[in-house]
This record gives C-alpha cells, sequence and structure tokens, in this order.
C-alpha cells in the first residue's frame, strides 16, 4: 500500500531517512532539472540539488506543513539557485546590488559582444543554440529564474509566485521583461529566421 | 479594455494561463488589430526558437549520481548533528545547579576533544590544495589516483580557461607495526571519520590488538570523541574498552561519567560504572558536583546493577 506524503513526511520529521529519501525522490528530479537549466553545468547542478536537499533534510523538523511541502522545497531550490548566481557574480566582481535594482535596465550590461553573428556570416545550428543559451544566461537571475520555471520546467504563474514567494503579477512582469530582452539579444538571428 | 491590455495578455495566452473569458476578448480583439496579430506571430516565433535549444536533459546517470551524493552528505550530517547533540547533553547535564563547579573540567576536556577531532578531520589523501597549479601539474593519471568531487570555480572558458579544485584520491597498500605512530596516525584518522562503522571498528581493534608501547593523547582524545559520539554502539564500546587501558586521568574519568549519565545502550553504562568501581576512592576523587550526579543516578537509573555500584561507590563518600 502506497504510503500518504503525510505519512511520509511524519516519519522523515521523527528521522527515520528511508521515509526521507521516498518523499523527495517524488520531487527530486524536479529539483535537479529546474538546476540543470538554470545554471546549465551538471556538476553545478547537482551541488544545488545537494544543497537543496540536505537543507529540506535539516529543516524537515521545523516544516509545520502549513504549505505544501512541494512548494516548500521548490521554494528552497529558487532560493538555493538565486544564492547561487549571486555569489557566482560577486567571483565576477560585478555587484549584485546593482544587478537587482536595476532589474529592467540592466540589459545591455552583459552584452554577448563575442557570440553575436556577423550579418554577412551563415548562421548554423550549434552557432544558434550558443547565441540562444548566451542570450537565456544573460537574463537577471529572477527573469531567467522565471523564464526557466515557465518555459522549460512548465509551472503555473501561481506556482512561481508561491516558488519565489511574490505576487502573480510579479512573475508576469519578470516574464514580459525577459521576452522583451530576449528579443533585443536575439533581434539579428531572429529578423533572419523569422 | 484597450491595444495595450490586450497585447499584454498576448504571453500570457501563449503560456495557456489565459481564462476561457480572457482568451476569447483576446481573440475578438486579434480580429481587429493587425499590430497585435503581428506580436502573436512574433512572440510565438520567438518562443519555438528559444524551445529549440532547451538541450539539457536529465538523465538516469546524473539523477543517480546526484542521489547517491546526497546520500554520502546525509550521513556525514547525521554524524555531524550526532557528536553536537552528544556534546551539548554532555554540557547540558553539567551546566544545571549541582554540577556547575565540574564545568571548568569539562570545558578543558571539551576543548581537546574539539582540537583532537579538527586535527584528525582533515583528509589526508588530497594532493590538489587550494594553491592553484597550472593544468601541466597534471601528470598522474597512470598512477591510480581517482579524481573525485569537481568543484568549478571558473566553468566558462570566456578567456580560455577554466578553473576548478577536486580531489586526486590514491589508493595506498600499508604493511607496518600496529605501534607506528604513521600507522597509528592513520587509523586514528579512520576510527573518527570512516563512513563505514565495521571499518571505524576495525580501526579500533587493529590498535588494541597489541600492548601499546606508549600512550598518544591524541589516540586518547579521539577514543574519548568516540565513546561520546559515535552514532554506532559496537563501536563505541570498543572505543571505551580500549579507553580502559590508557592511564587514568580526568579527561577519561569525565568520559565514563558521560557515558554512566548519557548513554542509551545499558551494557555501555555497565562498562563505565564497572571502571570507575574498580578505582580506588583516591583515584577516583569525585568532586561533590560529580557525588551529586551519581546520586541522582542511583535514583533514577533502569538497572538495578548500575544502581547497586552506584550506591557502593558512594557509600565511600558519605
Amino acid at each position: 500500500m502506497e504510503v500518504s506524503e503525510y505519512e511520509l513526511i511524519k516519519a522523515a520529521k521523527s528521522g527515520n531517512d528511508s521515509a526521507f529519501e521516498e518523499l523527495i525522490y517524488h520531487y527530486d528530479k524536479s529539483v535537479l532539472a529546474i538546476a540543470l537549466n538554470f545554471v546549465r553545468d551538471r556538476d553545478t547542478a547537482k551541488d544545488i540539488y545537494q544543497d537543496v536537499l540536505i537543507r529540506v533534510y535539516r529543516g524537515l523538523k521545523n516544516f509545520e506543513m502549513r504549505s505544501e511541502f512541494s512548494t516548500w522545497l521548490f521554494r528552497i531550490t529558487t532560493n538555493v539557485c538565486l544564492t547561487y548566481k549571486s555569489r557566482q557574480k560577486k567571483r565576477e566582481f560585478i555587484s549584485l546590488d546593482e544587478r537587482f535594482e536595476t532589474e529592467d535596465e540592466d540589459f545591455g550590461k552583459f552584452e554577448i559582444m563575442d557570440s553575436e553573428p556577423d550579418p554577412g556570416e551563415t548562421v548554423d545550428s550549434s552557432d544558434m543554440g550558443e547565441i540562444i543559451r548566451n542570450a537565456v544566461d544573460s537574463l537577471s537571475v529572477k527573469q531567467r529564474m522565471t523564464f526557466v520555471l515557465k518555459h522549460y520546467e512548465g509551472y503555473k504563474i501561481r506556482e512561481i509566485a508561491e516558488m519565489l514567494n511574490c505576487k502573480e503579477g510579479t512573475v508576469k512582469k519578470y516574464l514580459f521583461d525577459a521576452i522583451r530582452n530576449l528579443r533585443k539579444k536575439l533581434e539579428l538571428i531572429y529578423q533572419t529566421a523569422y | 479594455m484597450n491595444h495595450n491590455e490586450f497585447k499584454k495578455r498576448i504571453l500570457i495566452s501563449l503560456f495557456g494561463e489565459l481564462s476561457k473569458y480572457e482568451q476569447a476578448e483576446l481573440e475578438e480583439h486579434l480580429q481587429s488589430c493587425e499590430e497585435c496579430r503581428q506580436e502573436l506571430e512574433q512572440q510565438t516565433h520567438l518562443l519555438s526558437l528559444v524551445s529549440k535549444y532547451k538541450s539539457l536533459e536529465i538523465d538516469e546517470k546524473l539523477l543517480q549520481d546526484a542521489r547517491s551524493q546526497l546520500r554520502g552528505a546525509i550521513r556525514a550530517e547525521k554524524q555531524r548533528s550526532h557528536l553536537l547533540d552528544n556534546l551539548a547533553q554532555f554540557f547540558s547535564g553539567l551546566v544545571t545547579a549541582p554540577y556547575r563547579a565540574a564545568l571548568s573540567g569539562v570545558a578543558v576536556l571539551a576543548i581537546g576533544l574539539f582540537l583532537g577531532y579538527l586535527f584528525f578531520h582533515s583528509p589526508q589523501v588530497t594532493l590538489i590544495n587550494d594553491n592553484v597549479r597550472p593544468a601541466s601539474d597534471i601528470n598522474f593519471y597512470e598512477n591510480d589516483v581517482k579524481i573525485k568531487n569537481i568543484r568549478f570555480i571558473d566553468p566558462v572558458a570566456s578567456d580560455g580557461e577554466i578553473e576548478f579544485t577536486f580531489d586526486a584520491v590514491k589508493p595506498l597498500h600499508i604493511k607496518g607495526n600496529v605501534n607506528d605512530s604513521k600507522v597509528q596516525r592513520i587509523l586514528t584518522y579512520a576510527m573518527l571519520n570512516e563512513q563505514n562503522p565495521g571499518a571505524r571498528l576495525n580501526s579500533i581493534n587493529a590498535m588494541d590488538s597489541e600492548a601499546p608501547q606508549k600512550f598518544d593523547k591524541d589516540i586518547k582524545d579521539a577514543l574519548i570523541t568516540v565513546v561520546v559520539s559515535d552514532e554506532n554502539p559496537g563501536v563505541r564500546r570498543e572505543a571505551l574498552k580500549f579507553l580502559n587501558k590508557f592511564p587514568y586521568d580526568d579527561d577519561i574519568k569525565q568520559a565514563y561519567i558521560h557515558v554512566l549519565t548519557a548513554d542509551t545502550v545499558t551494557g555501555l553504562r555497565i562498562e563505565a560504572i564497572n571502571a570507575l568501581s574498580n578505582l580506588t576512592k583516591k583515584a577516583l576523587d569525585l568532586k561533590q558536583s560529580e557525588v551529586d550526579l551519581f546520586k541522582q543516578k542511583l535514583e533514577t537509573d533502569k538497572n538495578s546493577y548500575i544502581r547497586y555500584k552506584t550506591k557502593t561507590i558512594l557509600q565511600n563518600y558519605n
């Protein structure tokens, strides 16, 4: 007989590691997928996966089941991803505060100079893939997280708002801004192919 | 609703998140608005273009690797929290009113344990340290070196260079005298850090198999750490037996008292009370706070043998 999620959470909270594994194995592939599509590096995605689930393991005793377990888990996932990007950006000597504060204006600071195609050259499919990946990578962290969750992972706007702990309107704004920035970034190949 | 608001709805429509009513309103507007129809086509095209390059999928190997690493991390987490819980329990018992006087001695012991733990906790097998080495240094592929735990510091070769750290682990085959200090150092590291309890047990038994030529303080501290914090009762028992062979001192007395008052395994508490009973009054030298602790034990321990032995010890202090 399949044990309910509630029973698994209760058992895991009391220190039953098998229950913890069974509980997280319902969701851990999604955690890994979000991390992988956000950071686009398998090893880093595994590090984020581990970081998220160890936080869940530590925090489970204080989880009071006021929200869905999955909401709580994915909120931790998005937080760890965003924190990871912040740390990475700090290592690149770019002010995170500046990046967050200029959420809408930061477009242009991260031009993909080396990747943009020369209009006179033919862009082959691998180049195009790289350009598109770079364009997604160049979005601000919150635009990118929202775009990855919506477009690549297929979550509903309401679910993303719960994960990011913000209003649905804010999620929509991030999505609009992400699309606007992607259009600008991809203007050349976009116009050529269109 | 004005034209700009309809334009904003287009993206939400493409994500399939408009209500039926909102969708119908948008479609009606699209029939009469050329600009919005163009916007719809462009956004559709953009999303389809971006979708083509979602190339990173989760494969089974990646998932299994991640799960396997997580299991190791959880084991380490449990060890860590077990150690902290035990130390917290150890101290909380002593900080209560009658036992404050014993706190200074315990603090010295704790610092010793902590330093011992830190000293032995550093992995001895890591060849690559924090100093950045050039890639030309990597010449150990032929020598059975396994590369583990790669962590990327700079994974993007924007300037042609990437940066990462890893553990280079090489298997070694050692044969040597159990009293050799280098052998003992490895065994001590293993008793504190090996994840497999069997390996921890074997490390202790190996050192206990020969009469020690000298009693190393680091080994004693490590044994006390194991007695106080190892999650496996069998490992704690072997550590306690080995500790019995060390010259008695105040650190060892505190470890016995900890086992007697905090260990949940009756057999281990009996080992501890037996060890304490075998000491002369002069050697035992209980302080008043410790006498109070024994009195409490006399009233609360579930085991009649432990209560009897405790009473016998206390008769010397009436």
